[in-house]
This record gives C-alpha cells, structure tokens and sequence, in this order.
C-alpha cells in the first residue's frame, strides 16, 4: 500500500505586508512546511504504521519548495520519501492547476491507494485543491476528517459534520483532508532531523509530467489593499476591574454599540 | 438555452446568495443537488431556471455524486459554476472544476460579467489583500451560500438524472451534544481564546453572554484541539466570517487568521492581559489586565 501526503512549502500571511497599492511583501516572511500539514503528516503516518504502507510527500510549487531545507523538514515529521516539482513558473499557479500537476505526480508515483493533506493551506486557505486533485484522480474527496483505519480499499473514516461525526466507508483509492485536530504532530527531535537528510528526494521536472492545460486563463489586471474599519484603539485604565467595566458599558451604550 | 451559471448544491438549499450572485451575471441561472430530493425542490422553488437532481441510495453522501454532477455541469457548460462554502459543496464544485478545467477562486468579493468572461474582485491571502482577476474560460467560484431561499412562485422543472456513485457510505452518524448555532444571525458576538484556563470557566463567559444577549464563540483552538465547542463556534479565515455590531473577544491574542473573520464588526473590545497582544491595535476599546477578574466585572456592569 503506498500512501501520499501532499503538503505545502509557504510562508504565513502574519509574517507579510501590504503596501497601499495591494502588492503583498513576502520578503521577512519565512517559508515553512504549512501550518496544518503535520498533523496530515501524522495521521497518514500512525495508519501507514498499522498498515505497513510506504508513506510519499509530495509537494508542487515555486521557487524554494524542493530545496535540501524544505525536503527535510517535511522528511523529518516522518515520511518515508519525497517526490518535488519545483517550477518558478508554479508559484503564481491557481488551486485548479495545482490539483492537475500533484494529479500528475500521484500517477507517476503510481500504486498510490490514498491520499492524506492538511485541513487547509496557511497562505491561501482555499481548501480546494484536495477536491480538484480527486476529481481529477476520479477518487472520492472526503473533508474533515477525524480519524482514519481500516485498510487499502476498505476505509473506515471519520469526519466532523455540524453537530456531529459521520462515519464513512470507503471502498477504493481517496483522497481525505484532515481537520486541524486529527493527530498531534510529532515534534521532529535531532535523531529525526539527521535521518531525514538520508532519505531519498526525487525531483521532477514539471515539463515531464504532461499536464493537459486548464480551459480558463486568470489575468490580474489590479491589486488593492481592503480598507478596514477604522478602529478607535482607545485603552480603559483597568487598575480597579469595576471600575474599568463601567467605563466600557458606558462608552459602548455611547457608541450604540449596546 | 444553454445555461450561463450552474449553482451546485449539497444537503442544504442554503442558496440565496448564489442566486443572487448568479442572476447578476444574466442568462439562464441551472441547480444541480447532490442531496436529498427535498434539497432539489425547495431550489426548483426559489427562483432558478432549471434543476438537475442527482438520485443515489439514501446511505450514499452528497460527495459520492461528484461525478454526476460533474456530468450535469459539462453537458451544458457554463460561464461560472457557483457553490457555498461547505466541505461537501466544495467537493462538488471541485468535481466541476477539474471537469470544465475551470479557474477556481475562493475570496470572491464581487463578480461581473465581461465579455465572455467575468471579472473577479477575490481577497487573497487570508484578506490582507484583494486582486482583481479577469477570466477567460470557465470559473468556478465558493462564495457564502446565504440563508435557504424564499419560494418565488414559479417552480422549475426538475430533471433526474444518475450516474454511479463513488465509492462512499455512510455508516453511522453520531450527534456530540453540542447546540448548533448560526453565529452570522448574532448581533453581539463573545469571543473566547486560549487565554481561558479550563473548560468550567465557560459558566463565566455564558453568565456575560446572558448579561449581554450575545452568542458565544471562539478561536481555533478552543474548537479543534481543546473541544470546548463545537466546530461551527469558532473565527477565522477558515471558520465563521461575521459581521456583529459588538464582537467581544476575550483572551484572544489577534492573531490574522481569527481577526480576519471580524473585520466586518461594528465595534471591537478586547480583553487580554498582555498589552502588547495584536488584538488591542485592532479594537475600539481594550482592556489590559486579567479576564477573570474583568469578565464578571462587566457583567456586573451590565445588570
């Protein structure tokens, strides 16, 4: 059985800026392995134990993303392998296109029978790609899920649903998102960090994979900066509690607010 | 006619703002429901031009008729194909997407129609920034649903179609106790973070919540990991986006991903002890010192 978690290497929107006329600052941002990722990473790792699955990374993106650093970090949360396409020409792509390539990785890696990603990407939060990547493996996509076991076509999974867990079936190949609490991450110590840098790391070249072209073109043709809300930032002296809470009741009925 | 946005619709006919969105664009507006026949009728009723109705066996989810619905939207491709902001819509609307080898866009603030195209004002990044995106070729947009929409009278013809489902059931569903709640109807809204020490602390919150008329919600945290609440409680660029006239956020630090669900309040307070938490530039009135000795103190203040 193999397993893939697809993961990103980004940077947090916290760490950016925004100069007025829209154009986002990346440049004190650091990149990382995104946000939610290792506890897919996790997860996909505790039923690859159970099941005696290989477990694959992989990763599509731009600039930076297939680099000894990136490799590692996502090696040492306990994959067995990467698989990178690096292509500049990917770090402006949509959520559409990026589906298609990881699409195109997952058939070259072939055999895979699941696919595990984070509940959403800290940069772009679309939660999309999973979806566009099933459909376009012809898999079913099933969105926070809670727990995974089970085995290679014959998934029992659980996900969150308002007021509530479902649990599914699953019959054949899929791809799951995880929700943000379906695993604690481990914290790679040094022992994991050294094995990592000796696991093997392929590299695809983008031009190899036969990526059939997307029907829409996206153009940005503008940027702006949304306004918000001024926020009048006043403090109320709290050195006696009561005090302090009558202030804000009083400004708040003021302000109409109450 | 051929069909200009195709609207793709799940377990809940929570469409109203797709149609609107969709009848903005002009042309013939289609349905195409994954869930219950129920689901179906009431979108026939509200307004749309036309309904296609995917029937699959009761224990099979809304998702495992992703290609079906894929099928419908590609037999009479559209301009834009529309879905609400919920994980199984999303799987639709992705079904759709990779059919039509659509552009998919998430944060879309405005749409119109241009040309053959649209031309799309989307946030990105969280909402630290918006671009405006011309598209030519199909697009696929998730937007709020909005509310179920009002019967309009007319009725569309509803059509049936099928097509094997994928590999999915459902077994069982399990309720976990916690009160569903529509946080987007609140007018007051308390917000709680991690700066709550344990669980039983919440009786405080609720007991300012009652003083206040306010629903009470969360951050991340306090949702998914500490399980205070349920999942549709908490804030933030993937959770609730809302817009009360008074937020209330308690030991919340500010970080970007909550903040970005409040920006639309009318008026922020923060309570947070430490003065240099991201939240105090971000509210009208802040309050530095300990919440647990200012959470009653306010709602002594309001009784």
């Amino acid at each position: 059985m193999r397993i893939v978690v697809a993961y990103k290497w980004t940077c947090d929107p916290e760490e950016a800026t925004v100069s007025a006329d829209g154009t986002v600052d990346w440049s004190r941002a650091k990149p990382g392995l995104s946000a939610y990722d290792p506890v897919a990473i996790e997860l996909a790792r505790q039923f690859a134990d159970g099941t005696g699955a290989e477990l694959i990374g992989v990763t599509v993106g731009g600039k930076g993303v297939g680099t000894p650093i990136a490799a590692k970090a996502a090696l040492g949360r306990g994959l067995d392998r990467v698989v990178i396409v690096e292509d500049e020409s990917l770090a402006d792509a949509g959520r559409s296109e990026l589906a298609a390539v990881l699409a195109e990785v997952i058939r070259h890696i072939g055999d895979v029978d699941l696919v595990v990603t984070g509940d959403s990407s800290v940069d772009v939060a679309a939660k999309m790609v999973p979806t566009v990547l099933a459909a376009e493996l012809g898999w079913p996509a099933v969105a926070e899920v809670t727990s995974l076991t089970g085995q290679a076509g014959a998934l029992r999974v659980e996900r969150a649903i308002p007021g509530g867990v479902q649990v599914l079936g699953i019959s054949g190949p899929a791809v799951l998102a995880a929700s943000a609490d379906a695993a604690a991450p481990r914290v790679p110590g040094m022992k994991d960090l050294l094995a990592a840098g000796k696991k093997p790391v392929e590299l695809l070249d983008l031009t190899a994979l036969k990526v059939s072209p997307r029907s829409a073109v996206m153009t940005v043709t503008g940027r702006s900066r949304p306004e918000r809300k001024a926020r009048k930032g006043q403090l109320i002296d709290t050195s006696d509690p009561a005090t302090a809470a009558v202030e804000l009741v009083a400004a708040l009925r003021q302000a109409s607010a109450l | 006619m051929s069909v200009n946005a195709w609207i793709v619709v799940g377990d809940q006919p929570t469409v109203s703002n797709l149609i609107t969105v969709a009848r903005s664009l002009g042309g013939t507006v289609g349905a195409v429901v994954a869930g219950p026949r129920s689901v179906a009728e009431t979108v026939a009723a509200s307004g749309v031009d036309k309904v296609v109705w995917c029937s699959a066996p009761d224990d099979v989810p809304a998702e495992a008729n992703a290609p079906a619905v894929a099928d419908a939207v590609a037999a009479d491709p559209p301009r834009v194909v529309l879905a609400g902001r919920n994980p199984g819509e999303r799987v639709l609307l992705g079904a759709a997407a990779a059919r039509l080898k659509a552009a998919v866009l998430t944060g879309a603030r405005s749409v119109i129609a241009d040309g053959d195209g649209v031309v799309v004002v989307n946030a990105v990044f969280g909402d630290i920034a918006e671009e405006t995106v011309a598209v030519s070729g199909p697009v696929a947009l998730l937007l709020d649903g909005g509310s179920v929409p009002p019967a309009d009278g007319t009725g569309a013809p509803v059509e049936e179609i099928s097509a094997p489902p994928l590999g999915l059931k459902v077994i069982e569903t399990r309720t976990h106790g916690f009160d569903e709640v529509n946080l987007g109807a609140a007018h007051r809204v308390i917000g709680v973070g991690r700066g709550l020490k344990a669980r039983e602390d919440l009786a405080m919150i609720e007991e300012l919540a009652r003083a206040l008329e306010a629903e009470i919600a969360c951050s991340r945290p306090v949702a998914e990991g500490l399980n205070w609440m349920g999942k549709d409680r908490y804030i933030g660029s993937s959770g609730a986006h809302i817009s009360p006239e008074l937020y209330l956020a308690v030991g919340i630090s500010g970080q970007l991903q909550h903040m970005v669900g409040v920006t639309g309040a009318e008026t922020i307070v923060a309570i947070n002890t430490d003065p240099n938490a991201a939240v105090f530039s971000q509210a009208d009135y802040g309050l530095v010192g300990d919440l647990y000795q200012l959470v009653p103190a306010v709602t002594a203040a309001l009784k």
